[in-house]
């Protein structure tokens, strides 16, 4: 079995995920995908070469991931707790409307 | 050679699943499988070590925070289709193809000196494992410093 072909199908799976999804929780879930998609190829490659670097590479990323997990999680449900949104693109309406200096410095340039 | 061709494709399916489900429970459990069958393609593949680290960090600690996550959020009342499902199916099954096609030999193609894991870990990356030691401890003041604030504000 190519690992490489199953580990760049479950990337590209995560990738197409997390573009599409508007929802917090489902990015978080395509960004868990990416993650473990990336950590296949240390393992994969460990093994092959008949390593144990790649598993301790792994383990490293593995930790690392969950600390990302778990700060974009807290940053959701502070998002959510503030603005009661969960869908990205509601995140837009904390743009700063352009002030009216603003506009003309942006025409003269 | 069937068994690792069988958690290849389990893997695609859960993945697109993951993706396509619209209630998140549903998702974050389709993830969890996935997760459960790449451990089991480490065990496959001798790395017992990175397969126990997927199954407590990747299957376990994600899931629930996950699921913590979705429980103190919004949910959302939106039902799957069976058309999204089937639709689901169809992906999925176009993109085993390229897995099932792809299939060459896995034998050690480099002789390389045994290393142990310990030794990896402890003497040849020291250093980032006490970094990653920083990383964590970051990560924790990070997550009570955002809840903190959160609960100052009401």
């Amino acid at each position: 079995m190519d690992y490489i072909i199953l580990s760049a199908t479950i990337l590209a799976i995560g990738i197409v995920g997390l573009v599409t999804k508007h929802d917090l929780i489902k990015m978080l879930i395509a960004i868990e995908m990416i993650t473990a998609a990336a950590t296949m190829n240390f393992v994969v490659f460990g093994s092959l070469m008949n390593d144990s670097l790649g598993q301790a590479f792994s383990i490293l990323a593995l930790s690392v991931d969950a600390c990302v997990t778990s700060v974009a999680l807290a940053l959701a449900i502070s998002i959510f707790k503030r603005l009661n949104i969960r869908d990205v693109r509601d995140l837009s309406e904390l743009k700063e409307e352009p002030t009216e200096q603003e506009c003309q410095t942006g025409e003269e340039n | 050679m069937w068994l690792e061709t069988v958690l290849a494709i389990g893997m695609v399916v859960s993945a697109v699943f993951a993706i396509y489900l619209k209630e998140t429970v549903s998702s974050v459990l389709s993830l969890s499988t996935m997760m459960i069958l790449l451990s089991l393609l480490y065990f496959s593949l001798d790395a017992p070590f990175a397969a126990i680290f997927q199954l407590a960090l990747g299957t376990g600690t994600a899931a629930i925070f996950l699921l913590a996550g979705d429980t103190l959020t919004k949910k959302s009342n939106e039902k799957t289709s069976t058309k999204t499902m089937l639709l689901g199916l169809v992906v999925s099954a176009f993109l085993c193809v390229p897995v099932l096609l792809g299939t060459v030999t896995t034998q050690s193609f480099i002789q390389s000196v045994e290393l142990s894991l310990s030794s990896a870990l402890w003497d040849l990356r020291a250093i980032d494992v006490l970094a990653q030691g920083l990383v964590v401890l970051t990560a924790a003041l990070g997550v009570v410093i955002l809840l903190k604030e959160e609960r100052r504000r009401k």
